[in-house]
């Protein structure tokens, strides 16, 4: 054969490629296996290989083909694909292009199966409508699973860090011959316990391996049950009959725990939430007590207290000037009782009952917080301020730092034009009277 | 004064016998009356003492470490239940 019939290697595989492609036997099979080295590209394009116990086989399936299939495909899954044989031409490689692909059991099981969900949803059994809410705080979860599966461990682990409630588990058979009477056996039984809610499920695995889920025995059994029920069956991509009948769908059975069990931490931020607008309220209940307190203080003040009390005295003074002495002794008598009012509008008693008060927030104030106790604080604060001010205008403070008050007749003298010549006038000062009598009365 | 006692005693114990939702549920009723406001100190100080001892049941409950983890098992003489051992 002469060299110079050589073909380049594009020929060839050109050449193979027409052959693939006109060869009936390779072209819109059907070819069984399982997916592996599933690849997802970005341009929307699955790229996978099709394998079985000895052989594989590159497969592509494009985006519009893969638009067109009612599963999302994975790895693992057994199915079978539609297609034609073609040749990578650059890789010199051949493949399978597969155009359209069915699960695998897709025959009379996946039939039964839809024949059953048609009857189901005769029934309404998939209403929105039939399906309850679920607790806010349950005390007692029931789990239906497996005892050994990963589905509780997952639960336990997810519900360590949750609101705590207690856990009971009905230990059932999840796969394989007896299944569905087992976990719909296991509901009656939770049922009969008091819970709450019920977590039904198991971890992920084939579509075979879920198969008890879609079983009539345990939707009949979800929907009979007393307490919500919320399946966990596989992973989110898994959806069984027992998922559709059931209150709630949880993708997973951690994430089922999670939708049964509040959040730790946000519960206690929105107790504090609560306690941060019930204190608000009580500070302003408490500010508006300062307010009328300052009121109350005003009132109090030893300034007006003195002041009404002199305009008494003025108008005894005045009375008693003009009559006789028996007349004045009983004003006099009458003089002692405004000063004994005095004395109960003192400084001493007004101290003694914002004291008293002070007490009594302090009792009270042991349990709240220590920002209310900070509040308090400012408050004794001010009302200290205010004890000092009646203390600054206390006569007898006066009296203390070296000032001496005039009387006579019992009434102090404020105008020398008061006293005359040779009177008796009676000196009071810190610690004693002193009685003298007047030598000169110098006019300013 | 007994009566008045016996009284007090009583709705203490509730406090303590509270589900977390029924405290919930009277601590939101507390603070609606302290926000509709209305009281004076006293009382306003009396109901948010009574606020702080509910929200310390709530804590307290959520903080609750142990939890019960049991199974159930039919037997011939009936139901019986048992603590599952954490690993």
């Amino acid at each position: 054969m002469a060299v110079t019939s050589a073909i380049s290697v594009s020929d060839l595989n050109e050449r193979a490629k027409a052959v693939l492609g006109s060869d009936r036997s390779l072209n819109d099979v059907w070819v069984s296996g399982e997916i592996s080295n599933l690849t997802k590209h970005t341009s929307g394009h699955y790229y996978f290989t099709l394998k079985d116990q000895r052989s594989e086989v590159r497969c592509t399936l494009f985006r519009g083909a893969r638009n067109s299939l009612s599963f999302e495909p994975a790895e693992s899954m057994k199915v079978t694909a539609f297609g034609s044989v073609d040749m990578y031409v650059v890789k010199g490689s051949y493949q399978f292009n597969v155009s359209t692909m069915r699960r695998s059991g897709t025959g009379e099981m996946y039939l039964a199966l839809e024949e059953l969900k048609k009857k189901l949803n005769a029934e309404g059994l998939f209403e929105t409508s039939r399906k309850r809410g679920l607790p806010g705080y349950p005390r007692i979860i029931g789990v239906v699973t497996s005892p050994t599966g990963v589905a509780i461990h997952d639960i336990l682990k997810a519900a360590s860090k949750r609101f705590p409630a207690d856990i009971l588990l009905a230990p059932v058979l999840v796969q394989g011959e007896g299944a569905a009477a087992s976990i719909a056996k296991g509901i009656e039984l939770i049922n009969t316990q008091n819970v709450d809610v019920v977590i039904v499920g198991r971890g992920g695995g084939s579509s075979e391996d879920l198969w008890a889920f879609n079983e009539e025995i345990v939707a009949r059994a979800i929907m009979s049950s007393k307490a919500p029920v919320i399946s966990a069956v596989g992973h989110e991509v898994d959806v069984t009959i027992a998922d559709l009948v059931a209150d709630v769908r949880a993708p997973t059975p951690s994430a089922a725990a999670e939708i049964a069990l509040p959040d730790i931490s946000s519960e206690m931020r929105n107790l504090e939430n609560k306690m941060i607008r019930a204190y608000g309220s009580l500070s302003s209940c408490i500010s508006a007590m300062r307010s009328s307190f300052s009121i109350l203080d005003s009132k109090l003040s030893v300034k007006r207290a003195k002041e009404k009390v002199d305009v008494n005295i003025n108008a005894v003074n005045e009375l008693s000037r003009r009559s006789s002495f028996s007349v004045r002794s009983s004003l006099n008598g009458k003089n002692g009782v405004f000063l004994i009012i005095d004395a109960k509008l003192s400084p001493k008693r007004a101290e003694g009952s914002v004291n008293q008060y002070m007490m009594n927030l302090d009792d009270l104030s042991v349990t709240a917080d220590s920002s209310l106790l900070r509040n308090i604080s400012d408050k004794r604060k001010d009302m200290n301020s205010a004890e000092q001010r009646m203390n600054s205008i206390d006569p007898m403070k006066v009296l203390e730092r070296g000032y001496s008050c005039v009387e006579a007749d019992g009434r102090a003298l404020v105008s020398a034009s008061q006293i005359s010549e040779n009177s008796n006038i009676e000196i009071r000062m810190r610690d004693g009277k002193v009685k003298a009598k007047v030598n000169e009365v110098i006019m300013k | 004064m007994k009566e008045n006692t016996d009284k007090k005693e009583k709705e203490e114990k509730k406090v303590c016998e509270m589900t977390f939702e029924e405290s919930l549920k009277a601590l939101e009723e507390l603070v609606d009356m302290l926000e509709n406001g209305n009281l004076d100190l006293d009382k306003s100080l009396e109901i948010y003492e009574k606020a702080v001892e509910i929200r310390d049941r709530c804590r307290a409950i959520l903080e609750k470490s142990e939890r019960r983890v049991r199974k159930i098992m039919e037997t011939s003489e009936g139901i019986r239940k048992e603590d599952i051992v954490k690993e």
